[in-house]
């Protein structure tokens, strides 16, 4: 008998199967959360790892939903989050007492990976090994740049971690602002002032003092993160690509798959300094507060209103479309003389080289079950995280694309599209991954901090920069 | 005394020096549990500081010394970050310890002359010092804030509307302020200890005398209470020259390094740099300046308090 609406039995079978199949994919409520569960996957159970990771909002999807993995496996996963300095002082002491207290690592590619990857296990030991499961879709579903920028260190050879994230600098700007006064800037300003395809740097000034002068629903048109911290550098960064400059000689290479060596440094070029000058150009028309700000205070006062436009990390588009829904937009960042330069921040997580026996083939297994694309697809959902997906696979599925579009149940997936172009090549934008990141990066934006607060002038600044970063690299390295 | 008097004494001189040794052997055995402690805790590190002073250091693959001479020390004649960052904890130490001193004193003072209600006053001035500073930095970023801060509005008032930690100098003033509103009770609790332990009659007579006001607190007061004033200086000025937590969650040592002290800049250079030894270099030229300092309040105070 069929039922009233025609519809047949099977086909209704068949659509309850999907829709329960769709349930335990989005939700990963129980079973192995998606990731098949082949032979292997028991092999540690009875194991208890620990995974040390900065405080991101995969981690926090997977710590609220680690049964899954359990269930799948029979290990025991403990979650230690901390601010990524702290994170990186864990490893690095777990990593001098040999004692592998922390099995599975979440390792920034310039903080940590770069000093520490004689810490890390070389992955190739599992994916050679056949009695290991191997990653779904294989290494091949990796978003590639991503692979190498997270994954390896100055060699193609060895691979350290699989891609965990992959925050992306670009631009986030008040879309309901723009609809309404867009044609306004451009009648005045005399060019389109639409945020990515040609906007240059010099624009966005431009756009940012006439939202100053002329616009009332927020305070000012611009907001830097130009706090003598992390994002200055980054938040400069995207300007120096943009200026076709770089930090050394060997520009992008040693981006993407870094090197122990850097070369000559290149942060007094023309094209630095250029950079530099322009940056300055942005602080006096940014909100004042920009000098007190990180990532997280120039995200906050986009959201509260205080701004309409600064760059951001991508990731971010789930807190913006909660606070303002629907009037926020993501585009690439605007353009110098040589391209658009989008800061790339991706981490992964490997294993720990001190770690042994069970411990250290269950660390594997997580390492393999958290990049998976279920549980990267069951993040993306999650209530309480989110992230971004590193799997190509993930960004294919249906429900994915339709959550690029408003309204979407993936609010981190409106960022997608702008993205994903920012992951191109000509617009990809990677920090040096070399030893000595860490003091280079304190080096850089501290000299660049004295030039915001107006100590000295941007070829100065510049020329001091290069000048100790030279220092930093001739000392060497030892780890 | 007869000579056999001093006959019957020469034993118990004698029984007294043969004791000495066998009472010192008795004492050292009750502190030598304390005296191993202390070793492993105190004169062990400070042994390990030393050789990593003198050596580059590897984390990865187990903790590793490699001689490098005086490669370490060298450097801290050419490096005028490090140099700065002294200058930096010199203004914070003197600033953050004389107000805290001469708030702490005033406060008590006038908290001595309450007879009632001292005890309800006392617990209100004493809560920010039991505040974690790391929560008085947050609040510090909150209050300071230009957008939602109550102080920034405060000072947006009288005409000050840049961002307090936007600045160089905003930004040094701020974090001092932070420093003396949690650590200013702390000297007035002492102080007011100090007070309380002086002897009425002494008081009592130099009122007689005439003395009131200000001579009464110049040669009646402090040198009572400088023995009290001792121990706080102390107290403090060990903790403000490695004072660390408001700095950092404030303003990370910015902006343009105006606050970044000492200890900031060992954090970073062991912890971010993994430059252990150079770090290890800046860790004992802090317990020899604590030391230095320590002993110079101890020459100008102590003689006071002796006289």
């Amino acid at each position: 008998m069929s039922p009233p609406s025609g519809v047949s039995r099977r086909s209704l079978l068949a659509a309850g199967g999907l829709g329960l199949g769709a349930l335990a994919l989005g939700g990963c409520a129980g079973g192995t959360g998606g990731v098949p569960a082949g032979e292997g996957w028991r092999r540690f159970a009875g194991t208890t790892i620990n995974f040390v990771s900065e405080n991101t909002a995969p981690t926090a999807a997977i710590a609220a939903n680690l049964r899954p993995f359990t269930e799948l496996t029979g290990i025991d996963v403990r979650i230690a989050t901390y601010d990524i300095t702290s994170c990186m002082q864990v490893a690095s002491l777990d990593f001098a007492s040999g004692a592998a207290e922390y099995h599975v690592v979440y390792a920034d590619p310039w903080m940590m990976l770069a000093p520490l990857a004689r810490g890390m296990a070389d992955l190739r030991e599992f994916l050679e090994d056949d009695s290991y499961p191997q990653p779904e879709g294989g290494l091949a579903d990796f978003v590639p740049a991503m692979l190498e920028v997270e994954g390896r260190f100055a060699s193609k050879g060895p691979l350290y971690t699989l891609p965990y994230d992959c925050p992306t600098l670009l631009l986030h700007y008040r879309k309901d602002l723009f609809d309404k006064y867009g044609e306004r800037i451009a009648d005045e300003l005399g060019f389109d002032p639409t945020p990515g395809g040609s906007l240059t740097w010099e624009q966005y000034g431009k756009v940012g003092k006439w939202f100053n002068d002329n616009v009332d629903e927020v305070d000012y048109g611009i907001g830097l993160m130009a706090k003598q911290h992390d994002s200055l550098s980054c938040d400069y960064g995207n300007l120096l690509w943009a200026y076709g400059g770089d930090y050394f000689a060997a520009g992008q290479r040693i981006g993407l798959l870094g090197a122990t060596d850097p070369g000559e440094c290149t942060l007094d070029s023309p094209e630095a300094v250029a950079a530099a000058e322009m940056y300055m150009r942005l602080v006096r028309v940014a909100h004042p507060g920009s000098p007190g700000w990180d990532w997280d205070s120039s995200g906050a006062a986009l959201r509260s209103g205080r701004i309409a436009m600064c760059a951001n990390w991508h990731e971010n588009a789930a807190a913006n479309e909660q606070a303002m829904p629907g009037k926020i937009g993501y585009a690439t960042l605007p353009r110098g003389p040589a391209r658009s330069g989008n800061m790339f921040g991706g981490t992964g997580i490997g294993v720990n080289n001190d770690a042994r026996g069970a411990q250290r083939g269950a660390a594997w297994l997580f390492v393999n079950w958290a990049t998976s694309p279920a549980v990267q697809l069951a993040n993306l959902a999650s209530p309480v995280g989110g992230g971004t997906p590193t799997r190509q696979s993930v960004y294919r599925k249906p429900q994915v694309v339709a959550a690029e579009h408003r309204p979407s149940k993936m609010p981190n997936m409106l960022a997608s599209q702008a993205a994903h172009q920012a992951w191109r090549p000509g617009y990809l934008g990677s920090r040096p991954k070399i030893p000595m990141w860490n003091e280079v990066l304190v080096t850089v934006y501290t000299g660049l901090s004295y030039m915001v607060a107006g100590d000295r002038t941007p070829s100065a600044a510049m020329r001091r920069i290069a000048h100790d970063v030279r220092q930093i690299v001739a000392r060497g390295w030892h780890a | 005394m007869t000579a056999l008097d001093v006959q019957a004494q020469e034993p118990d001189v004698e029984s007294r020096e043969v004791a000495k040794p066998r009472r010192i052997r008795f004492t050292g055995r009750l502190m030598a549990p304390g005296v191993v402690v202390l070793a492993a805790l105190s004169v062990l590190p400070t042994v390990v500081l030393v050789a990593m002073s003198f050596s580059t250091v590897s984390l990865v693959g187990g903790f590793r010394l490699h001689f490098a001479g005086g490669h370490n020390w060298a450097r801290i004649f050419s490096d005028g970050a490090f140099w700065r960052s002294w200058g930096t904890t010199a203004l914070y130490l003197v600033l953050t310890i004389g107000l805290e001193l001469v708030l702490g004193t005033a406060l008590a003072l006038a908290l001595y002359r309450f007879a009632r209600g001292r005890g309800a006053l006392l617990s209100l001035l004493l809560l920010p010092m039991f505040v974690a500073p790391v929560i008085v930095g947050l609040l510090g970023r909150f209050l300071t804030d230009s957008a939602y801060g109550l102080y920034a509005w405060l000072l947006s008032q009288i005409g000050y509307h840049a961002e307090i930690l936007a600045h160089g100098p905003s930004a040094f003033t701020a974090v001092v302020a932070m420093d003396v509103w949690e650590w200013t009770p702390l000297l007035m609790l002492i102080v007011l200890a100090g007070l309380s332990s002086m002897n009425p009659a002494v008081v009592e007579a130099a009122s007689l005398d005439g003395a009131s006001g200000w001579r009464m607190f110049r040669h009646i007061t402090l040198p009572s209470i400088s023995s009290v004033l001792l121990v706080g200086l102390l107290i403090r000025s060990m903790d403000a020259i490695r004072y660390f937590d408001i700095i950092t969650i404030t303003t990370n040592g910015g902006p343009a390094d105006a606050t970044k002290t000492a200890p900031v800049r060992l954090y970073e250079t062991a912890f971010r740099f993994f430059d252990i030894g150079y770090a290890a270099v800046t860790g004992i030229l802090m317990l020899v300046v604590t030391i230095v300092v320590a002993r110079g309040f101890i020459r100008v105070l102590g003689r006071g308090a002796d006289a």
